[in-house]
């Protein structure tokens, strides 16, 4: 990175170890430490700025042709339901953190199990031909359930050959953690969830929930500690989601709304709101809201609470929402009669 | 006009050992010739012509009157964000040559307003735009071309409305989604270093693309919140990054927008919204623009702004194509205003 000898030796003496370092400091700084001349910390900094760089400025339109070569649907996980795929604009985004809360019973873990089968399809199929790794702390893992949303899948993915429905061996490919713990949350996913990503068996990470821990483990006076964690937490989900071109998943809680100013936080369509608060709203990219309504539909023998999914906000969709139920085979879209 | 030799920019052992050699100020300085000023001074022959150089790129410049620089800032134009009442409010739209900040929570519409601007600055300039490129700074990873598209053929669609003559619909046959995409220039950052070296190599950019007039970053919180150890390295970071963006908005004659998070502040027994980076940083934007909720309706409020007066303005995010797009659907401009403006 330098040009000549005598100025590496005396950015040792200065000790800068990393070509990072050298950004962090500014140019008189940089003058005062290095003892070098005005124009030889300008060309320290390009020459570190350069180094620093990842990627050329890249202009939309490649991004464009270049999305649009890879499968359509490598960029989104299909949610294996057209009307919530027509919601969400073709699925989950790729690359990063999309949340989904509601209260106890409105169906979000249901959906989790369901993206966590759909990402096992192969891109023209809307999935992205990997596996899922499930991390629960609130519950044990409803395995029960999970069997039968396998069962189920040639009903609810009807589009897909049968052949391929048959050889997909789902339950193989979903990787269950438990975390108790704030700590070993960070441990799974700092150290484990890293070396399955690596080696291409996950592609979709489900966090269910992100709130509980976060809700037990701290009073209501330690706040900063907690917006610390939270960040801490929130950080590492960005980087496995951009380093892996995974998906991320976070299940959260609700909170009631009280007083007049978390109205301010957006438009109230109902009296809950997300838990963590805004430290947290801050870091996801999708937030998506399932709501249970007082209406039953039914269908055949079977019968389910309506539910509501709503896009709360995302930079690429309109606030909406779409009539959902969760039948034997899975979470699909209710189109009423008007 | 005698400018003190403390104030050129020179490494601070150098200025102490002029003033001890009784240099005080640049008159001083200018008819020296390096060898003498060695001599005199006992700085080194390299040192020597540094601060000749310096001495002589600053007695280039001239001071202008306040009618000249009236002149200059009537010459160049505001980036018009096609919303109505905000344009109103700010007095035509975003000013180029300034530094802009959008702040707002999550979901109010702050990146859809940096992604109307990146297409709104390529306006043709018989449409009265300042058909300039665009280079954003995306450091959280929300540009989505997709959305991008919606608002290229939005605004395409509008202009071709206004076209009245020859010119104008000459420079619509160029003015197509694809020349739009094609002029946006796109840089993720994923941690606040790469964000300040892309910062740093950005004049080498300008260079190579002179007619980039619209800088983003969306959002400037977002790689400094990494920095929750160390605060006070946080300050002296932000400080940089605010004299690195006035200083490129002012000589590139670019104008600078950056979207900020907001945070919760506590004082007494109540919580309020403001926005994050702390105190200092609000200081750094020249025009200060809060997007918040009431109720169901979006607002936009002028928090800060020299040249404007405050108001708060209703605006809409509409138009958003289906999947399958219905082509009879009616398509308005991305974002449109609708109500009245209330002063405060």
């Amino acid at each position: 990175m330098c040009k000549n000898r005598s100025q590496w030796s005396t950015h040792i003496k200065a000790q800068l170890k990393s070509v990072r370092d050298v950004l962090y400091l500014s140019g008189p700084d940089l003058q005062r430490r290095t003892a070098l001349s005005c124009s030889e910390v300008q060309e320290l900094l390009t020459a570190a700025a350069a180094a620093c760089r990842r990627h050329r400025p890249t202009t939309a339109l490649q991004l464009h042709h270049s999305e649009r070569q890879r499968s359509k649907s490598s960029l989104r996980l299909s949610a294996a339901c057209p009307v919530l795929d027509l919601l969400l604009r073709g699925g989950l985004p790729v690359g990063a953190i999309t949340e989904l809360s509601g209260e106890s019973g409105a169906g979000k873990t249901q959906l989790g199990l369901q993206l966590c089968l759909s990402v096992q399809y192969p891109p023209e199929h809307g999935g992205l031909s990997s596996g899922a790794l499930y991390i629960c702390t609130e519950d044990q893992f409803p395995i029960r359930r999970l069997q039968q949303l396998i069962a189920g899948q040639s009903v609810l993915r009807s589009d897909v050959p049968s052949s391929l429905n048959s050889c997909l061996c789902f339950s193989d490919h979903i990787y269950i953690e438990h975390t108790a713990d704030l700590e070993s949350l960070k441990v799974c996913l700092s150290r484990r969830a890293p070396l399955l990503l690596g080696q291409g068996l996950v592609r979709l990470i489900v966090v269910d929930s992100v709130a509980s821990l976060f809700r037990c483990e701290f009073q209501a006076d330690d706040w900063l500690e907690r917006n610390k964690q939270l960040l801490i937490l929130s950080s590492m989900l960005h980087y496995l989601s951009q380093e892996f071109d995974a998906s991320v998943l976070c299940i959260n809680q609700v909170t009631d709304v009280f007083s007049q100013s978390a109205n301010s936080l957006g438009p109230s369509s109902s009296s809950v709101c997300p838990a963590l608060g805004l430290a947290w709203a801050n870091q996801v990219m999708v937030r998506l809201m399932m709501l249970r309504l007082q209406e039953t539909v039914s269908r055949g023998d079977e019968s389910s609470t309506l539910r509501r999914l709503e896009v709360v906000f995302a930079p690429h969709l309109a606030r909406d929402g779409r009539h959902v139920a969760v039948w034997r085979e899975g979470v699909r879209g209710v189109v009423l009669p008007e | 006009m005698r400018r003190p030799i403390f104030s050129l920019k020179l490494s601070p052992s150098l200025k102490v050992k002029l003033v001890q050699a009784g240099f005080q100020f640049t008159s001083d300085l200018v008819d020296l010739s390096p060898l003498q000023l060695t001599r005199d001074a006992g700085v080194s022959q390299q040192e020597a012509r540094e601060v000749l150089q310096a001495v002589r790129i600053h007695g280039d410049r001239v001071s202008l009157t306040g009618l000249e620089l009236l002149k200059k800032e009537e010459e160049l134009r505001s980036i018009v964000t096609f919303c109505s009442q905000l344009d109103g409010a700010l007095d035509g739209g975003l000013p180029v040559g300034k530094t802009t900040e959008i702040c707002g929570v999550p979901g109010v519409g702050k990146t859809q307003l940096c992604l109307q601007l990146a297409v709104d600055v390529q306006v043709p300039l018989c449409f009265g735009g300042v058909e300039g490129q665009v280079i954003f700074y995306d450091t959280e990873g929300s540009f989505l071309p997709q959305r991008v598209v919606d608002i290229a053929t939005a605004t395409i669609r509008h202009c071709s409305l206004l076209a009245e003559d020859e010119e104008q619909r000459v420079a619509m046959t160029t003015f197509t989604v694809e020349t739009i995409l094609s002029n946006i220039f796109l840089v993720r950052c994923h941690d606040f270093v790469e964000l300040m070296a892309e910062l740093h190599l950005l004049p080498d950019f300008l260079r190579d693309w002179p007619r980039v007039r619209l800088l983003v970053i969306d959002s400037v919180a977002f790689p400094f919140l990494q920095l929750f150890d160390d605060l006070s390295q946080r300050t002296r970071l932000l400080q940089g990054l605010s004299q690195q963006l006035i200083s490129i908005a002012t000589s590139h004659n670019m104008a600078v927008v950056v979207t900020n998070h907001m945070t919760t502040r506590l004082r007494g027994d109540q919580s309020h919204l403001v926005p994050a980076l702390g105190d200092l940083w609000g200081h750094a934007p020249t025009i200060r623009l809060l997007l918040h909720w009431d109720r169901t309706q979006r607002l936009a409020s002028i928090l800060k702004s020299p040249c404007h007066m405050a108001a708060t303005v209703q605006y809409q995010i509409t138009s958003w194509p289906r999947l399958l797009s219905d082509v009879s659907s009616p398509v308005l401009p991305a974002n449109s205003a609708a109500s009245q403006v209330t002063s405060r």
